[in-house]
């Protein structure tokens, strides 16, 4: 075991976690980090450096509801025969240490149910008859990979410290931690010095009462958090909780610039959702709100907030200028040694905006990871057997005197009824397929190309926490051609994307026939959701035969319609969803496009200049 | 998370040992029950931040107040940034909500009407009299729903323990019956299970909550205010859900330097010392519970010429919305705004205040849409409310 002492590098990791363990009310650290920096090992360490005994829960990244919230213990209940609770992981971690790795991997409703113990410090469990309030008041530590995707949005909130990513590649830190792995330290060193580190926070713990922060320096933070464009105030307090730490932990009563610098490296930097400008008044930044969808757009009431109409904003206003130059000094500073790391995490952060939420990851009876049982018809799924012959246990007597009252010779040891049926219901985590079709014939394809490859790298940037794929089909000539198969990978399909022919007929029969193959070929893979995109005009001139004989080149009008219409026919009753992005200028349209998205029952979307990234936004919607 | 975990370890050993203990129990000794099984009353947590020092976020104060004078609004769905203090307001409600009567220890939190209407029924032959029926004033129920709830404890089943125990066929209720004539919270409801958002719709739409099972056919009133919030970037409420909702109120970061610093500051004091926080701030909360109560008294003496029905008719057709829950929801609400501002007759005035967080919601979504709802929706009043002027 390496202890927290022996960790060599990620100071800055190790500075938020000992700031946690002063002021454990930060809620939690997280440490995004790249594979074998030693993020996990040094969270597992964490425990070093807490007082004895704190509970330290490690939590399974498949865990079940169930196993997270408490509920009724089956084996206990069932050989007792009086229902006994078992506390969920959340609780046994109260007053401790949640320990998550690889936070970007776990499951939606998981990380749903931390976030709301979070935020009312208990779990409330309403389940299978139970009605109780189990204490979770914790700190949640969590590591991750980047390249794994990233944490929701609405649980780092919760969290107070995110540590800035820092790749590993300090040649002598590796060194040391392979001669600790190695046992080459001194265990009683490393006992002396843990023990010295303990007794610091120890006292830290005991001074954070006395530290006192001046009304400008908590001034300074949210302004910071305003020019940063930081959502909520929730973040705001870690802030204040942060700087004051970090003084607890220097043994000083009055918070410094240090002090506030760190704040905003741990707590304000990594939720910047747009790079500071120097002085920004407060209109500007009204306007500089991300817009989101057309419903959540700050409307006129929630403006004037940020307007100066009385007397108190005006007055913010003054005080907002009055502030030393230190603080915006401060600020500049503090993002200017972050911010290039960062600046991914942040345009992703804004990205994710794709309204995505639990897409592609829908409770069903049918497959996926089981998750919970509840009652149900037994042809809808399959049965949940224990939770059956639990809820048909309490009526046997009854049932059997029943039975007999009414005469029926009865030689089954237990009676179900079909209200006892409890079904198994499944998390499926695979996520959609989006099908790329474009039309790459004429004159506008090289730039209907382009579009289609952003969109295609743009959704697999996020791909892999929705479990989504994708697939792109280009279709020019003769036939149409599956330029990358159904794929997660970003690489790949940069490789495969880079050399494109353009020109040529419009086989959009061919189009729709490969895309619905491939749909086929997804399905047996157990991809439940398929969605097309195609960015087209919709004016297929080319049969499909020409893909097989070289002499047919062309149809007469209506055959093409009617073979097109068939195929999106058959497309639509296959349960595939569909969207047509027509890129065709308005005059040169002939309702083609809006026509074949109506075969399709897709949506249209006419987006003469569409940009990749309102492809996304369509196909996402 | 400030105290020392040691204390924590204890109680966590002390409910281990708690569960060993039950699981050695013979199953037929009854003590065991009382043990394990917790009563649901103490659900109460500790204390909640106060409404009155809730800073600004007016439109979301100003909708739950609304659903407090008047329930038949339809409840409120509070949408927006994180950290904003959403389920704080919503958990703050509790303590400045009236109090109501019902029919003592009633379960259903029924009044001596609906409870007389329903028992007698029941029994068939001999009737209750109003006067042998005793009461007890409760505050108007915050139920609390989880979004890991299963279906059996939010509509309530058949008491396994009695049933195993004493083998009577007891019903259990759920939280569904707890917030009868209440408020049923859910906090991220746009990520709530499809099958409990099924029920919810089923109830909602019926009042009524009906379970059977074993033989035993239960039905009854389950008529709540229901509030939702959420952050729109964590999923999309299915649309029935959101139709539901009579009111939809937005929240977004405050930006205001001054505004921040009192809420941190407010917070913080609360924080160090919730108990003395509490008492400082008992007038305003008093003061707040009083206005409430007034406003509600004043509501049946409220009208509203037939003007403003036509321009309130206007203004949702030219807003193409569907149905007629759009002009019913803002009639209503102007009205409880009405009684709210202490005023006996509604007019524009009001109707204007309240009309976006009635149609916000209700407006068709189009894809190609740049406008924002809230300005079409002004828009569109503007227009109503310039022909009212010229025709007068």
């Amino acid at each position: 075991m390496i202890a927290f002492t022996d960790i060599v590098g990620m100071d800055l990791a190790k500075q938020a976690l000992m700031l946690l363990a002063v002021d454990p009310s930060l809620g939690g650290v997280v440490i995004p980090s790249t594979v074998g920096s030693g993020k996990s090992t040094l969270a597992r360490a964490f425990a070093d450096i807490l007082p004895e005994g704190t509970p330290f829960v490690e939590l399974p990244l498949n865990v079940t509801e169930d196993r997270l919230i408490g509920g009724v213990d089956l084996e206990a209940t069932l050989a007792s025969g009086v229902r006994v609770v078992q506390h969920g992981v959340l609780s046994k971690a109260h007053k401790g240490v949640l320990y998550v790795d690889s936070l970007s991997l776990l499951d939606s409703s998981a990380v749903s149910h931390i976030m709301d113990a979070m935020s009312r410090g208990v779990v409330l469990v309403e389940r299978e008859g139970l009605s109780e309030v189990h204490p979770a008041d914790f700190m949640l530590v969590g590591t991750y990979d980047p390249s794994d995707g990233e944490v929701r949005m609405g649980l780092l909130d919760r969290i107070g410290i995110i540590v800035p990513f820092t790749p590993v590649n300090d040649y002598r830190a590796r060194k040391q931690i392979v001669n600790i792995v190695m046992g080459k330290r001194d265990e009683e060193d490393t006992q002396d010095e843990l023990r010295m580190l303990r007794g610091l926070i120890d006292a830290a713990r005991e001074q954070l009462q006395k530290v006192s922060m001046t009304n400008e320096q908590i001034k300074g933070l949210i302004q910071t958090a305003i020019s940063l464009g930081v959502e909520g105030n929730r973040v705001d307090i870690f802030a204040i909780r942060a700087a004051i730490a970090n003084a607890a932990l220097s043994q000083r009563t009055e918070v410094d610039d240090e002090d506030l610098k760190l704040a905003m490296k741990l707590v304000l930097v990594p939720r910047a959702t747009r790079m500071p400008e120097r002085e920004p008044s407060p209109e500007e930044m009204a306007q500089e709100e991300p817009p989101p969808q057309e419903e959540e757009q700050p409307e006129q009431e929630g403006e004037d907030e940020n307007a100066p109409p009385d007397e108190t904003d005006s007055e913010a206003d003054e005080e907002q200028k009055d502030t030393p130059d230190m603080i915006e000094e401060l600020m500049m500073d503090a993002v200017e040694t972050e911010l290039p790391d960062n600046i991914l995490n942040i345009s992703l952060a804004s990205k994710k905006k794709a309204k995505s939420g639990s897409r592609g990851e829908a409770l069903n009876n049918k497959r996926g990871r089981f998750v919970r049982s509840q009652p149900g018809e037994i042809k809808s799924g399959k049965v949940a057997l224990i939770p059956t012959l639990i809820s048909a246990a309490p009526w046997q007597a009854s049932r059997k005197a029943e039975q007999a009252r009414k005469g029926i010779k009865t030689t089954a040891a237990l009676i179900i009824g079909k209200e006892d049926v409890k079904i198994k219901r499944f998390r499926d985590k695979s996520g959609t397929l989006f099908i790329f079709m474009v039309d790459a014939s004429g004159s506008m394809a090289l730039n209907r190309m382009r579009q289609a490859k952003g969109a295609v790298s743009s959704l697999l940037q996020n791909a892999y926490v929705h479990r989504d794929q994708v697939s792109l089909i280009s279709f020019r000539g003769k036939h149409a051609q599956v330029l990358l198969p159904p794929s997660q990978s970003v690489d790949r399909a940069k490789r495969e994307l880079d050399v494109l022919p353009t020109g040529g007929g419009t086989p959009l029969a061919s189009a729709l026939l490969t895309g619905w193959e491939t749909a086929k070929q997804a399905r047996t893979k157990g991809i439940t959701q398929i969605m097309f995109v195609m960015i087209t005009d919709g004016r297929g001139n080319i049969p499909l035969g020409a893909a097989y004989d070289p002499a047919v080149t062309k149809a007469p009008k209506e055959d093409l319609e009617k073979e097109i219409e068939a195929l999106a026919l058959s497309i639509q009753a296959d349960g595939i969803a569909s969207i047509v992005v027509d890129t065709q200028m308005n005059y040169l349209s002939r309702g083609e496009a809006p026509k074949l998205a109506q075969k399709l029952g897709g949506r249209y979307f006419y987006l003469p200049n569409a940009k990749a990234e309102q492809i996304v936004e369509a196909a996402l919607s | 998370m400030t105290q020392t975990a040691k204390a924590a370890k204890k109680t966590t050993s002390a409910k281990a040992s708690a569960t060993k203990e039950a699981k050695a129990k013979a199953p037929a000794e009854e003590k065991a029950v009382t043990e394990v099984k917790k009563p649901a009353a103490k659900k109460k947590s500790a204390l909640a931040f106060p409404f009155t020092s809730i800073v600004g976020q007016e439109e979301m104060k100003l909708s739950l107040i609304l659903n407090i004078i008047d329930p038949r609004i339809g409840g409120v769905l509070v949408m927006g940034h994180r950290g904003t203090g959403k389920s704080t307001t919503v958990r703050a409600l509790a303590e400045v909500l009236p109090f109501i009567p019902r029919v003592k220890g009633d379960i259903y939190n029924r009044t001596v009407e609906q409870y007389i209407e329903m028992e007698s029924g029941a029994k068939g032959a001999s009737a209750i009299k109003p006067e042998d029926v005793k009461t007890e004033l409760i505050p108007v129920p915050v139920v609390d729903l989880p979004l890991g709830a299963t279906e059996d404890r939010v509509c309530g089943t058949i008491d396994i323990e009695k049933a195993l125990t004493s083998g009577v066929k007891a019903f259990e209720p759920g939280l569904l019956a707890q917030s009868n004539r209440g408020f049923l919270y859910i906090d991220e409801v746009n990520l709530l299970d499809d099958h409990l958002v099924d029920v919810l719709l089923d109830v909602a739409a019926s009042g009524k909550n009906v379970v059977e099972r074993e033989g035993i056919s239960i039905r009854h009133p389950a008529r709540f205010v229901l509030v939702g919030s959420g952050n729109p970037e964590e999923g999309e409420l299915r649309p029935q859900l959101l139709d539901r909702f009579g009111l939809h109120a937005r929240i977004i970061t405050i930006n205001d330097v001054a505004k921040r610093v009192q809420i941190v500051k407010l917070r913080r004091e609360y924080d160090e010392d919730p108990e003395a926080f509490m008492k400082k701030v008992t007038k305003e909360q008093q003061k707040l519970q009083k206005k409430i109560v007034a406003a509600q008294e004043l509501l049946p003496q409220v009208t509203m010429d037939d003007a403003v029905l036509t321009d309130i008719a206007k203004l949702c057709m030219n807003l193409g919305i569907d149905g007629h829950r759009g002009e019913l929801t803002i009639t209503r609400t102007a009205h409880a705004f009405a009684a709210w501002e202490g005023d006996k007759e509604v007019t524009m005035k009001h109707v204007r205040e309240i009309a976006g967080l009635c149609l916000r919601h209700r407006l068709r979504k189009d894809p190609l849409e740049t406008v924002d709802a809230g300005e079409k929706i002004d828009r569109e009043l503007g227009k109503v409310l310039g022909e009212a002027e010229a025709a007068a």
